[in-house]
């Protein structure tokens, strides 16, 4: 039998974590400015037992580390930064979700810094996401600027990632990721902190030793090159409908800019131990934080990441593209931190994986000018055979996880 | 020493169970006539409806069993709605007979029900003694107001006082909670429910039984 | 007139853990279900309550086991609910030693298993539990599957609704109190006590023994269900009630 045809380079065998419910198709953490559809992606490691990197990095958190140790380096690494004339001392770029309420709140009123809180705005704010933005600074106490793209271009950019790499989040992801470093530029602050490192759900493990970001991420020296949607910046100013200032909120501060600024990004989960749903029962009890009122859609949980009416069809793109729906990321997270048994994630995974997210379609469709029609065809035609298959005239998985 | 938990498909055995056990007798769970009638003392318990009830008691044969046993006048221990089949009838979805072992009949509680006054009675509530003495009873050193757990909506209205053993109040209503006659012994409340004090009734029980 | 309340203990468990969330959550691990319940008995608990709190995850009540211990140790009601969905759950339930079951999502997709579940077990056993959202003023909505579907049915309407199939108490929580420990929702509690004449627990934000003095005096509910205060040992429930009995208007068992 000939072999199926995997698209972006994914692992044609698929297989599934023994620990958690993470497969092997699950990507890592790319450069998003120049995500192209022909790149091959590079993909969570599994080792010789059939376990992930994200399982064997938790095993190592919570055996190997000294975390008395690791506080004690965030204590001497605030003391370089902490400012001693009443500035802001560190940006803690965030929506005011559970992780960045906890990092900014935590920073501030534990560890006496001051921070200024800095949100690259959400495609379409949610209610429940407003109100948890608003709450941060009332009731957490502390500092904000949002920061708002201009919506004609950001639109534009979405709805090309969108057909062109089934990415719709690309844009925004581009915005986020430098965010945090150009409003440290801007401000005169040298020290931003993140929550937890991605790296923790599976990127490569010499990231988690390394308590600072790869600039790779958020600096390029290339600008005109930089790629949106698939589309390349000058192609856009090309169209004669927008000019490189347009750019300004995505263009990635030059590498020697920031090295001569002396910025530095940290994870404050190199730090302290991370666990995601402490995170919420903190929000809670400091910021403000609610959970959102009903189920999220494609998953079980009611905390996680619910600001954006979009950020549904974020995950369902990554079902779409590498078969794992946003409840494979919430429950291979929740059995690494020992909150719910491979078992019951499974059963999870297989109620909820798949979910349409029906509430915010139509905004979505609005959002990036594009019919029903038009979306399934674009979605179908992302479909790698070597994950889908056509069954009773329906798509189907060719491979769920499963109980061992 | 044979205590016997009368089984008819009716009623939280289990906790009774448990409450003997925990007060050093392991009761004996059964339907069999000769069973019953061997036993030291008896336990008749019962939730839900008086009809459904009684026709459990038709069915298993026990209405005769139980007449037979009051006879030998060893202990009987009603609880709740085994309490309530002691009496002559239940005015509950229609008239329906009960074992006739002590003159009355079982009404609704005699209140309106509204918002105020919330049916069933769920609540623990304070015994009272009426005319009966406790001692060497059930109720033998249970200390005066001490709190039982009650849940019903029905109560049983006896023809003589002096089997009322002790009176419980509801709002306006006072009713009875716990019977006597010879050794027939009624509580509307569940003692197995009751805490330590619940306890203390068991064991007074068993003492009887002995 | 004295105030009348039971205080109940209740108990939210994931597998062999009490979990205590916020807004029905999160499921941080607070302690062993039998230990816990143990515990609040001895310190003079009326009654516990055992929810499933990840039934509506996985289509089951899995509580079976820990109920039998319960039930022979400890001398008190017990209600049992998560995931109750057929009369076999419910005589499982009962076979285990639970005095009540709570019924919320069957309930509200099948209203006849109410009917059917109060003329077989009679209303003493059937409680029906709700888990109420504020959506504007004087207006809750009906959620299900552990707060997390909503149902487009107002929470008053549903209660009365219960009392009329047949459900010999209600138990309503407050979705955005529980967990919080900043108080109990006074305005839900006094409006659905106003509208039904069946017994009424109260659940869902007790964080000092004020809220539960403040619910109870202002309002007509019957009894207090308490979680976070006693789980995170706030207060001692035999100091909770002790407290209690010292208000005038109050009159709880010690």
């Amino acid at each position: 039998m000939s072999k199926l045809e995997a698209f972006y380079g994914l692992p044609n065998e698929v297989k599934f974590c023994k620990k958690c419910v993470i497969s092997n198709q699950r990507p890592s953490s790319t450069i998003e400015f120049k995500s192209d559809i022909t790149e091959k992606k590079s993909v969570i490691n599994f080792n010789d037992k059939g376990i992930c990197s994200a399982c064997s990095y938790n095993e190592e958190k919570e055996t190997n580390i000294s975390w008395s140790q690791r506080e004690q380096k965030l204590l001497e690494l605030l003391d370089q930064f902490r400012s001693k004339d009443g500035s802001y001392d560190v940006i803690v770029p965030g929506s005011g979700g559970k992780d960045s309420a906890f990092t900014a709140h935590i920073l501030k009123y534990k560890y006496g810094m001051n921070p200024l809180t800095v949100t690259w705005a959400p495609h379409l704010y949610t209610d429940i996401g407003w109100e948890n933005m608003q709450e941060w600074m009332h009731t957490g106490g502390l500092d904000n600027i949002l920061y708002t793209p201009n919506g004609i271009l950001h639109k534009e950019m979405t709805k090309n990632a969108f057909h062109n790499l089934l990415h719709p989040f690309q844009p925004f992801i581009v915005g986020q990721r430098i965010i945090g470093p150009s409003m440290a530029k801007k401000f005169g602050v040298k020290l931003v902190m993140y929550g937890e490192n991605q790296a923790e759900y599976g990127n490569a493990i010499e990231e988690n030793t390394n308590p600072i970001m790869n600039m790779d991420f958020f600096s390029s020296d290339d600008e005109l090159n930089m790629k949106f949607g698939g589309v390349k910046m000058q192609d856009y100013i090309k169209s004669g409908r927008y000019k490189k200032e347009d750019f300004l909120p995505y263009i990635a501060p030059k590498k020697e800019d920031l090295v001569s600024s002396g910025i530095q990004v940290h994870y404050l989960g190199y730090y302290l131990k991370w666990d995601p749903q402490e995170c919420y029962y903190y929000a809670v009890e400091n910021t403000g934080f609610k959970a959102n009122p009903v189920r999220t859609e494609g998953t079980y949980s009611k905390y996680s990441s619910i600001d954006d009416k979009i950020d549904p069809f974020h995950y369902f793109t990554t079902l779409i593209k590498f078969g794992i729906g946003r409840c494979t990321y919430d429950a291979a997270q929740e059995v690494r931190n020992g909150k719910i048994t491979r078992s019951e994630a499974v059963y999870l995974v297989n109620k909820y994986d798949e979910e349409f997210p029906k509430k915010y379609f139509k905004d979505f469709l609005k959002y990036i000018s594009t019919s029903e029609n038009e979306f399934w065809k674009t979605v179908d035609k992302h479909r790698s055979p070597h994950l889908w298959e056509i069954n009773e005239g329906e798509w189907k998985l060719r491979n769920k996880v499963f109980e061992i | 020493m044979k205590i016997v938990i009368v089984d008819y498909d009716i009623g939280n055995v289990r906790s009774i169970y448990s409450a003997f056990k925990n007060q050093g007798i392991e009761p004996i769970l059964s339907n069999d006539s000769e069973v019953i009638l061997n036993a030291d003392g008896i336990v008749l318990p019962g939730v839900g409806a008086y009809s459904h009830a009684m026709k459990n008691l038709k069915k298993y044969n026990l209405i005769n069993i139980l007449k037979n046993y009051a006879k030998t006048e060893k202990p009987i221990l009603g609880i709740c709605l085994g309490m309530q089949l002691l009496l002559e009838e239940s005015e509950e979805f229609g008239i329906t007979e009960g074992l006739g072992l002590i003159k009355g009949r079982v009404v609704k509680m005699p209140i309106a029900n509204t918002f105020q006054t919330k049916l069933p009675n769920i609540n623990w509530s304070a015994l009272k003694p009426n005319f009966l003495k406790w001692d060497k009873t059930i109720l033998n050193n249970i200390s005066l107001n001490s709190e039982m757990y009650f849940i019903h909506s029905y109560v049983a209205k006896l023809d003589n006082e002096n089997e009322v053993l002790s009176v419980t109040d509801f709002h306006n209503v006072t009713f009875c909670s716990a019977l006597k006659k010879g050794n027939i012994y009624g509580c509307q409340f569940h003692p197995e429910k009751s805490s330590q004090i619940g306890l203390k009734i068991i064991k007074n029980f068993i003492k009887i039984c002995r | 007139m004295k105030r009348k309340s039971r205080i109940i203990a209740r108990l939210d468990i994931k597998n062999n853990h009490v979990i205590k969330g916020i807004h029905l959550e999160g499921l941080r691990k607070v302690g062993d279900p039998n230990e816990l319940a143990r515990k609040y008995y001895n310190e003079g608990a009326d009654e516990i309550i055992l929810m499933d709190a990840v039934a509506a995850y996985y289509d089951r009540n899995n509580l079976s086991e820990i109920v039998k211990q319960a039930c022979s140790d400890i001398f008190i009601p017990i209600t049992v609910g998560g995931g109750i969905r057929k009369i076999q759950d419910i005589q499982t339930a009962l076979n285990s030693g639970a005095d009540k079951v709570a019924i919320n999502t069957q309930a509200v997709h099948n209203s006849n298993f109410i009917r059917e579940a109060s003329q077989i077990f009679g209303s003493q056993c059937i409680v029906g539990s709700i888990e109420a959202k504020k959506v504007s003023d004087n207006n809750w909505e009906v959620y299900i599957d552990n707060g997390r579907e909503p149902t487009g049915i107002n929470v008053k309407e549903w209660a009365i609704e219960l009392e009329n199939l047949g459900v010999g108490e209600i138990m309503i929580t407050s979705i955005d109190n529980e967990g919080t420990k900043k108080g109990f929702d006074l305005e839900l509690n006094k409006i659905i006590s106003e509208s039904i004449s069946v017994p009424i627990i109260s659940s869902g934000g007790a964080g000092n023994i004020s809220h539960i003095s403040d619910l109870i005096i202002a309002s007509n509910i019957d009894a207090v269900a308490i979680a976070s205060i006693l789980h995170y040992n706030i207060e001692e429930l035999s100091t909770i009630k002790k407290k209690l009995n010292e208000y005038q208007d109050i009159h709880v068992r010690l």
